[in-house]
């Protein structure tokens, strides 16, 4: 039994570095692509000084949900700031925009095939429900090993945590069309691609849209615990924090990410709602 | 296409639900299995056996049914919303089972508009939208399918709700706005699943004849569902009474009313007022006496006219007469009888 846990441990080792060995190429392409992607959205997000970033996003609330929170919103911001945590949470978000918009370009086309597709759909809930219920900086592990320390890795974690509500909840939003306006368009005479358009999307749109919130979270949640992996930003602040004991710059973090997803949740929330 | 006055011809359909259909459709052509047996030997439920109507151009077709008489799966075998098991459906001639997917799109778009119980009116999309959305399907640019559709809401009275939505409309308007989208395409054709039966009876009445007065004007023919005698003698040319899949017996109302082919047709009609529907021929009598001194009446006046003419002019029996010629006379004993719908009795 120990000689076949040894050999089985020792194949996998071999395997990676076999992988690393000859498909490094591969492995480092990606990691330029991953970093070059979150080195950009960052970029841009500190391109403007902090207090027009928060009066921008200050706006934004404003519009969707109301002058309060509007307010709010961009004196949270600023507080962040003040802590002088403003590029770690513009990391932190740089970081979620970049891993939220790869999981979706993958997740919403997956999810509408599967809503379309029954056998499809039935093959996918078993990987997600082992996607789900492992937790998730196991993820954290065969991306360390291929892409080394960095933002690479958290992103590629972040993206594995985030695809699956967007994938089921697009899949459900497709599948539920009531009945009566598929007979609707069979009477009418659509096309199958009128029917997906002009029918099915718009009557799955808040689901698809309560998929995009929930990955959104997911990867706030992922992108924190990625702090372990180097992946910068509010996560990394607080890993450093605990590691010093020092509780109040841990303290000062936390504050910034409860910010940042408050604000996220509730405009993406709103944005939901009202389209 | 070729000009012709059936429309609709549809030749014993039958639909038999269930995994095992196919076993059983050969059971009920070889060996003659009826209802029962199928369901007891294959699984399977028939909805609808060896139906056949015809829907002549310009006529309201009414099926009459009582829930789970299968009627609703017979108006989608009509535009193969439903697949037929057996039989075949001929729309303007053509067979629409053989037809492909573009043709069969075509069909449904131009030739056979379809209104529903439930409405289904997108909810995303205000009344206008949702009225020209069978043109928007058939890539008709927006100014002419707008348009259209305004012409068509114009006829159902709601000209002045275009831009409102679905949600703001009450159930009576939300029929009214299905109706002008089916009418939007101006096909020859419409079925009506059941169009009013969720609507209160006022509003229900009113739809009604607005309802056949629109079809007759504008020259369209139509299928129209429903459960409600009543309903259909007040909309059909020509009614189709249905039990268990299987359509009883079609005619017109009188013939319906005055001949029920059996029982359970004779207890539907047994309710239904005679007044406006038995006409003085099938009441009348041949003369025995003189006729000179009597009032006179055309064979299509219904017993409530006949009984205005005979309180009014105190006569106690009317000649029937057609091309100045007394074809017989109804005495107000036939005029009793017709009321209770005793033709046999009537006519004696």
């Amino acid at each position: 039994m120990e000689d076949f846990v040894t050999t089985f441990d020792s194949t996998v080792d071999n395997a990676l570095f076999w992988l690393t060995d000859h498909a490094a190429f591969i492995f480092d392409g990606a990691r330029a692509l991953l970093e070059g992607l979150f080195d950009a959205v960052q970029w841009l997000l500190l391109l403007p000084p902090f207090y027009v970033t928060a009066a921008l996003v200050g706006l934004l609330a404003w519009r969707v949900l109301g002058l309060g929170a509007g307010i709010a919103t961009a004196v949270a911001l600023a507080a962040c700031a003040a802590m002088g945590l403003w590029s770690e949470t513009m990391a932190t978000l740089a970081l979620v925009i970049a891993a939220t918009v790869i999981a979706l370009a993958v997740s919403l086309p997956l999810g509408v095939m599967a809503g379309l597709m029954p056998r499809l759909d039935r093959a996918l809930v078993p990987v997600l429900d082992l996607i789900q219920t492992m937790p998730p900086y196991i993820y954290l592990l065969p991306s360390i090993a291929l892409l080394g320390f960095g933002p690479a890795t958290a992103l590629v974690a972040t993206v594995i945590v985030a695809m699956p509500p967007a994938i089921r909840l697009t899949s459900l939003g497709i599948r539920q069309t009531p009945h009566e306006f598929i007979e609707l368009g069979q009477a009418t005479g659509v096309t199958p691609a009128q029917m997906f358009w002009k029918i099915r999307l718009p009557f799955a749109l808040p689901s698809i849209m309560a998929g995009v919130n929930q990955s959104l979270m997911m990867a706030f949640g992922m992108v924190v615990i990625a702090g372990i992996v180097g992946s910068g930003g509010l996560g990394e602040t607080i890993y450093g924090a605990i590691r010093t004991l020092d509780i109040a710059t841990s303290i000062n973090a936390s504050i910034a990410i409860v910010v940042l997803t408050m604000v996220l949740d509730r405009v993406t929330q709103s944005l939901a709602r009202t389209k | 296409m070729e000009q012709t006055d059936i429309l609709i011809d549809c030749r014993s359909v039958w639909k038999v639900f269930g995994d095992r259909s196919r076993e059983a459709i050969g059971a009920i052509t070889g060996r003659g299995l009826g209802k029962q047996e199928v369901l007891k030997e294959f699984g399977c439920v028939v909805g609808v056996s060896d139906a056949s109507i015809e829907v002549r151009r310009g006529e309201i077709f009414c099926i009459m049914g009582l829930s789970g008489s299968g009627k609703s799966t017979l108006i989608r075998l009509l535009n193969r919303l439903i697949e037929p098991s057996l039989g075949q459906v001929l729309v303007k001639g053509r067979d629409i089972a053989a037809m492909d997917a573009a043709t069969l799109r075509e069909t449904r778009a131009r030739h056979i508009g379809m209104v529903f119980q439930s409405v289904a009116l997108l909810p995303q999309r205000n009344v206008l939208e949702n009225a020209g959305f069978g043109l928007e399907v058939q890539g008709v640019p927006r100014d002419e399918r707008n348009r259209a559709a305004e012409a068509a809401l114009a006829k159902v009275g709601l000209s002045d709700w275009m831009l409102r939505y679905p949600s703001e409309l009450s159930g009576g308007m939300q029929q009214r706005v299905g109706l002008a989208r089916a009418l939007t395409s101006d096909p020859e054709i419409i079925l009506m699943d059941e169009p009013f039966s969720a609507l209160d009876p006022l509003i229900r009445r009113q739809l009604q004849d607005e309802f056949r007065q629109l079809t007759k004007e504008l020259g369209k023919s139509a299928v129209f569902i429903t459960h409600d005698l009543d309903e259909a003698i007040r909309i059909g040319d020509r009614i189709a009474i249905m039990k268990d899949g299987v359509i009883i017996q079609t005619g017109t109302a009188e013939e319906i009313v005055m001949n029920p082919a059996d029982q359970y047709v004779a207890d539907f009609v047994a309710g239904i007022s005679r007044l406006h529907l038995v006409k003085a021929h099938s009441v009348m009598v041949p003369a025995t006496g003189p006729v000179d001194g009597l009032p006179r009446c055309s064979p299509e006046a219904d017993i409530d006219a006949l009984i205005g003419q005979i309180t009014a002019t105190g006569s106690d029996a009317i000649a029937v007469e057609e091309d100045g010629r007394v074809l017989g006379v109804v005495t107000t004993r036939n005029l009793l009888l017709g009321v209770r719908g005793d033709a046999a009795a009537a006519a004696h």
